[in-house]
C-alpha cells in the first residue's frame, strides 16, 4: 500500500492507504477527501484536482505533460512550482508516499 | 439482510407529464427531490435520478451506470458516438479531438475567431434595433458560426449548423417519439454524413487547426468520425446559445447583481457558472443499469433506463442555499451542468472563452442599458435542453 497525506487549508489532515497505482485525485474522490473535484475524472480536462506537493516529493514526481501544463494555468487558485494536477500524479513504484497541501478552492 | 432488502422501493410519478417539464420543470424536481432521490416516471418511460449525490455517484461509475444505452434516442439520432461509449471505447474516439479543444488552442487561434463572430453578430443585433430578439440576431448566428469554423465545416453556413443542431436535438430528446420529429432528424443526419464525406478530402490537401482536420488523417472508423461529429453538432452549439441566453434574461432580471458585473466586469466567470447551475443547459441525460443495484438507498434492477436529472442536481438544496434563486455571490460548489467523469464536456473550455469571455462583456459593454423589452416577455422553454426560445431586448441607442 501506498500513503497520500492531504492537508487541507484549513489546517485539517487526511491520511490515505490505497493501492498502488491509484491517482491522488482518484484516490481523494474514492474516499471522499473534500478539496479535490476532479470533474472530468482524470483527462487532465477540468483543473479541478489541483494540489500543492511538497518540497521532499517534488523531485520523485513524473515530468509535466503539456496537456498537465496548460491545465495548471487554469487552476482557481495560484499555480506555482509545487503545483500538479492530482489526476496526473500517482502513488506506487518510486513513490509510496507522498504529501500534498490543498488549495482553498477548486471552482 | 440482503442490500436488496434494505432498499427503498422506488416512488412512482405518474402525476409528471412531458408538457409540464417542458414549460417549467423546477417545480417536479423539487417535488421529486422532496420525495425520493430516484422516481419511476411513465410519462418519460424511465426512471429520473434528481439528488446532487445520486447525479453523482452514476457519473462517477460507468461499470454500473452505462452510457452505452440499448435503444438510445441518441444513437438513432446521431448514431453511436462516444458520448454513448464506456471505456476504453469512449476513450479512443475521446483522445481523437486532441487538443482542438482544449485552452492553448483557445487562446493561439479559437478566441480571434469568436471575437471576428462577436463583432460580426452583434452588428447584425444593432442593425436590427432595440426590440430585436437577443437568441436569434445574435446568440444562435454567434454559437453557430464559432462551431462551424471549430469544426472545420468549410462547405456549409451557420444556418446549416443550426438547423442540424435543433433537428438532430429534437430527435435525441423525442421521448414522445413523434415520427415528423425523427424524419426532420434523419434528413440533416443524411445531409451532415454528406458534408462530412465532401471535406474531409478538401481537409487533407488544406489541413487547418479545426476537429475534422485533424480527423482527416487518424485511424478512426468513418462510422465513429460521423457519430462525434453529429454529437458535436448537438452538444455544442444550443447549449453556449442558451447559456448566453440564460445569463442575460438573469441579469436583466436582477438589477442588483447586473449593476455589480457591470462595475466589475471580471465577474462574467461567476455569471457564467452560475448561469449553467441555475439553468443547466442539457438538463437530463440517459445511463443504463448494468446489474442489480442500490443508489442512494434505492433499489433499481438490471437493465433500468435512467434520466440522470442534472438540472434537477444543480437545484438541490443539500448542496446549494436557496437554490431557485440565481445568485452569482452563492459559495462557489462545483455543479453537475458539464457532467463529470470521462463524458465531462469535452467544450467546456470553448464555452466559457466563447461566452464567458467574448460575448457577455461585450453584449454589455456595446448596448447602453441593455433590458427586457417590458411589451414582449421572454421566453425560457425545455427540460432535457433547456434555454430561452424568446429574449426580445432594449437598449439605448448611442
Amino acid at each position: 500500500m501506498a500513503k497520500i497525506t492531504f492537508n487541507h487549508a484549513g489546517g485539517d489532515v487526511d491520511v490515505l492507504e490505497v493501492e498502488p497505482g491509484t491517482s491522488l485525485m482518484r484516490a481523494a474522490v474514492t474516499n471522499g477527501v473534500a478539496g479535490i473535484v476532479g470533474e472530468c475524472g482524470g483527462q487532465a480536462m477540468c483543473a479541478t484536482c489541483h494540489v500543492y506537493v511538497r518540497e521532499e516529493y517534488l523531485d520523485a514526481l513524473p515530468e509535466i505533460s503539456d496537456d498537465e501544463d496548460e491545465m495548471l494555468d487554469c487552476t482557481v487558485e495560484e499555480r506555482t512550482d509545487r503545483s500538479r494536477l492530482g489526476c496526473q500524479v500517482t502513488v506506487g513504484e518510486g513513490l509510496d508516499a507522498v504529501e500534498v497541501d490543498l488549495p482553498e478552492s477548486q471552482v | 439482510m440482503s442490500v436488496q432488502a434494505e432498499a427503498r422501493p422506488v416512488p412512482t410519478a405518474d402525476w409528471v407529464t412531458i408538457e409540464d417539464l417542458h414549460r417549467d420543470p423546477f417545480p417536479i424536481y423539487r417535488r421529486m427531490r422532496e420525495e425520493a432521490p430516484v422516481h419511476w416516471v411513465p410519462a418519460v418511460n424511465r426512471y429520473m435520478v434528481t439528488s446532487y449525490e445520486a447525479c453523482h455517484i452514476i457519473e462517477n461509475d460507468q461499470e454500473i451506470y452505462s452510457a452505452n444505452e440499448t435503444n438510445s434516442l441518441m444513437k438513432r439520432a446521431m448514431g453511436h458516438s462516444m458520448l454513448r461509449k464506456d471505456d476504453p471505447e469512449h476513450d479512443v474516439d475521446r483522445k481523437s479531438y486532441g487538443s482542438v479543444l482544449r485552452p492553448k488552442a483557445i487562446k493561439e487561434t479559437w478566441n480571434a475567431i469568436f471575437q471576428a463572430n462577436s463583432d460580426k453578430y452583434l452588428a447584425r443585433l444593432k442593425a436590427a434595433g432595440p426590440g430585436a430578439d437577443l437568441i436569434w440576431e445574435y446568440a444562435a448566428p454567434y454559437a453557430a458560426e464559432n462551431l462551424r469554423l471549430i469544426m472545420g465545416f468549410h462547405n456549409a453556413t451557420q444556418e446549416d449548423l443550426q438547423r442540424w443542431s435543433q433537428t438532430m436535438i429534437n430527435g435525441t430528446g423525442n421521448y414522445a417519439d413523434d415520427p415528423e420529429v425523427w424524419a426532420a432528424s434523419e434528413k440533416s443526419y443524411n445531409e451532415v454524413d454528406d458534408a462530412i464525406d465532401e471535406i474531409l478530402p478538401y481537409l487533407l490537401k488544406n489541413p487547418d487547426n479545426s476537429l475534422l482536420s485533424g480527423l482527416a488523417g487518424m485511424p478512426i472508423p468513418m462510422e465513429a468520425i460521423r457519430a462525434n461529429m453529429k454529437m458535436t453538432i448537438g452538444g455544442g452549439l444550443n447549449e453556449p446559445r442558451d447559456v448566453l441566453g440564460v445569463a442575460v434574461w438573469a441579469l436583466l432580471s436582477n438589477p442588483e447583481q447586473l449593476a455589480q458585473v457591470l462595475a466589475d466586469p471580471s465577474l462574467f466567470p461567476a455569471v457564467f457558472e452560475e448561469s449553467v447551475r441555475w439553468v443547466a443547459p442539457i438538463g437530463m441525460y440517459p445511463r443504463e443499469v448494468t446489474r442489480d443495484t442500490v443508489l442512494e438507498g434505492m433499489a433499481l434492477p438490471r437493465g433500468a433506463r435512467l434520466g440522470v436529472v442534472v438540472g434537477a442536481a444543480n437545484r438541490d438544496p443539500k448542496v446549494f442555499e436557496d437554490p431557485e434563486v440565481f445568485d452569482i455571490n452563492r459559495p462557489k460548489k462545483p455543479h453537475l451542468a458539464f457532467g463529470g467523469g470521462n463524458h465531462y464536456c469535452a467544450g467546456a473550455w470553448v464555452a466559457k472563452a466563447s461566452v464567458a469571455g467574448i460575448a457577455l462583456p461585450q453584449l454589455f459593454a456595446e448596448l447602453p442599458s441593455l433590458r427586457l423589452d417590458p411589451g414582449h416577455p421572454a421566453v425560457d422553454a425545455g427540460w432535457v435542453f433547456r434555454g430561452m426560445t424568446e429574449l426580445p431586448v432594449l437598449w439605448d441607442r448611442k
